[in-house]
């Protein structure tokens, strides 16, 4: 009754199981990340070994961030290995072709860098703080539902036998829903999901509801959260400790995010811009384009660690945000990177409040 | 030696997660694969993993065996919240079998399993059976069966009683007879073909248990 799968008549023909290395070249880069992670925690520890007393709690879930709710990291970038590593090997290695559903890698973006003013940014963002606070934002009502709708890229290192390559993932649409304690939640995204989109609604092994975080915020937490300025900003640093390429672009980072694909109160987002201009090395960039080929100004910081520059993009006139986009702004220390490149992108083209998943904002209902 | 390499995490070596991660990458990695049916998806759960263990060291049991269940464990979770619902499973399952099975394989890679007709379709098949089951069960057939876990050790890895092991596990073998049950195939009797090519998949074994 007890046996081990392996001893069941119902496995063999599973066995022995198919296994695969990554190749040398992924295998060093992800040990070499998780070394440079390593030795960064470190040197900013007190001691040479910090104990678990001193070391600050990360984030709940690194994957879950990067994979589900921000598109412009390492979400877009498994969709772009997803489809784009499908078609390269149909052509290189099999000579086969995509199959149906595939989609095609793009060209790699290249763009005109925009001129950074490290002057210019608190009264950027004085001036986008206070559109934001005089924006109607409707209130998401009980049972209703958050639906952003955003155009997004991003490109994908690829290793073939040694030689580095870059492939673009295509420009497409992503679709997400929300409900107000985030509970429940829908996704549509070529590369991602099929075209009936996936559910973000369940819970953990243990029956848990997963905690809205400030990484994975649900409406009703972002409700919650303070509106001064400061308190907010000490709030995400504490929160934000000790993951990402240090505090100051974490928070930079955690902000963006927020902007991108959430739906904060009017004063929340008017009190994150605030914050985000007491952040080390924040600066203004006189012109940056977004995923839907809309011009703007932009708030930006430079991350030394990668050479990548994030850019939040406002309207020039309205001082709308419409998007974010990363480039490689100075040199890419791995050298794979050439400056100028669009790393990702996005674009914010709906934000509206509806009845249930899969409902378009004007729909009937 | 374990209790060695335990303490050594527990104090956050650097050598120490060096060597975890050249000895369990793979398997990790692999393990990945089993529950989303996505290699890229799963080399990203794999460099979490590594990160999450890095996080999660103080929690190390100084006393114990190897550290793979517990790193499996993560990866559990961690490909958990990426892989929500069974129907995301399922369509990245559909996807691969639509491209037909060469699709399984990441191509740039293909030198290791390229060309291997019975292990693509060994490889398929698991992941038609594994797509029958629903996720807590399959989160423990593969812990058990291609990790070769203990029931203890599945239980520890996923932090879990023992008795749900053998409850899922239970669940999980009579889902696997019913749909061995539809299909009658022949393709059983391929199976004494397939020795010899084992050794010759495999380049390098993984570290030791």
């Amino acid at each position: 009754m007890n046996a081990h799968p392996s001893e069941w008549e119902e496995t063999p023909r599973l066995l022995p199981r198919v296994e695969r290395d990554l190749p040398a070249d992924r295998h060093q880069l992800h040990k070499e990340r998780l070394m440079t992670r390593i030795h960064e925690e470190l040197a900013a520890s007190p001691g040479p070994h910090a104990t678990a007393a001193t070391r600050p709690a990360a984030r709940h879930n690194p994957f879950l961030r990067r994979m589900v709710l921000v598109p412009l990291t390492a979400g877009v970038l498994a969709g772009a290995l997803a489809t784009g590593l499908f078609v390269f090997g149909g052509t290189e290695d099999t000579g086969t072709g995509g199959g149906p559903g595939t989609s095609a890698a793009g060209p790699v973006l290249t763009t005109r860098l925009g001129t950074a003013d490290p002057e210019g940014a608190a009264r950027l963002l004085d001036t986008v703080s206070l559109a934001a606070a005089e924006a109607p934002a409707t209130p998401v009502g009980d049972g209703q539902y958050v639906y952003i709708e955003s155009k997004t890229s991003a490109i994908s290192v690829r290793h073939v036998h040694g030689t580095t390559s870059l492939a673009s993932s295509p420009l497409h649409r992503r679709q997400t829903w929300q409900s107000r304690d985030g509970k429940d939640g829908w996704l549509i995204e070529p590369g991602t999901t099929g075209p009936e989109g996936m559910t973000l609604a369940g819970t953990d092994e243990h029956g848990d509801e997963p905690e809205p975080t400030l990484n994975a915020p649900s409406y009703d937490y972002l409700t919650a959260l303070p509106t001064d300025p400061d308190v907010l900003l000490a709030k995400i640093y504490e929160e934000t400790k000790g993951t990402g390429n240090g505090p100051d672009q974490e928070a930079f980072t955690t902000i963006g995010d927020l902007l991108i694909e959430s739906y904060p109160p009017a004063e929340l987002t008017a009190a994150l811009y605030k914050a985000a201009a007491k952040i080390p090395g924040v600066v203004a960039v006189d012109d940056a384009v977004d995923a839907a080929g809309r011009h703007g100004v932009a708030v930006a910081r430079l991350e030394e660690a990668t050479g990548e520059r994030t850019e939040w993009i406002f309207d020039r006139k309205t001082h709308v945000f419409l998007g974010e986009r990363t480039v490689q702004a100075a040199r890419d220390p791995h050298g794979v990177v050439p400056r100028g490149t669009v790393v990702s992108t996005s674009a914010v083209l709906t934000r509206s409040v509806v009845d249930g998943v899969k409902q378009l904002p004007g729909a009937a209902g | 030696m374990t209790t060695d390499v335990r303490t050594r995490v527990r104090d956050g070596d650097p050598a120490a997660f060096a060597e975890l991660f050249d000895a369990y990458a793979r398997a990790v990695y692999n393990h990945a694969f089993r529950l989303t049916a996505d290699w890229s998806v799963a080399e990203d759960v794999m460099s979490a993993t590594f990160l999450e263990a890095w996080r999660l060291r103080d929690r190390v049991d100084p006393e114990g065996g190897s550290l793979r269940p517990w790193l499996l464990g993560i990866a559990t979770n961690i490909a958990r919240n990426h892989c929500r619902g069974n129907r995301r499973y399922r369509a990245a399952v559909a996807a691969g079998a639509q491209a037909g099975t060469a699709a399984l394989e990441v191509p740039d890679h293909a030198e290791l399993v390229a060309g291997r007709v019975d292990d693509r379709r060994r490889l398929a098949a698991v992941l038609a059976a594994l797509a029958r089951l629903r996720r807590p069960e399959r989160e423990v057939l593969t812990l058990c069966l291609w990790e070769g876990l203990e029931y203890t050790e599945a239980a520890e890895a996923l932090g879990i009683p023992v008795g749900t092991v053998r409850s899922r596990l239970s669940r999980a073998r009579t889902r696997l007879r019913k749909l061995a049950d539809a299909e009658t195939e022949p393709e059983g009797r391929r199976r004494q073909t397939e020795g010899d090519r084992t050794n010759a998949v495999r380049p390098a074994q993984e570290g030791i248990r």
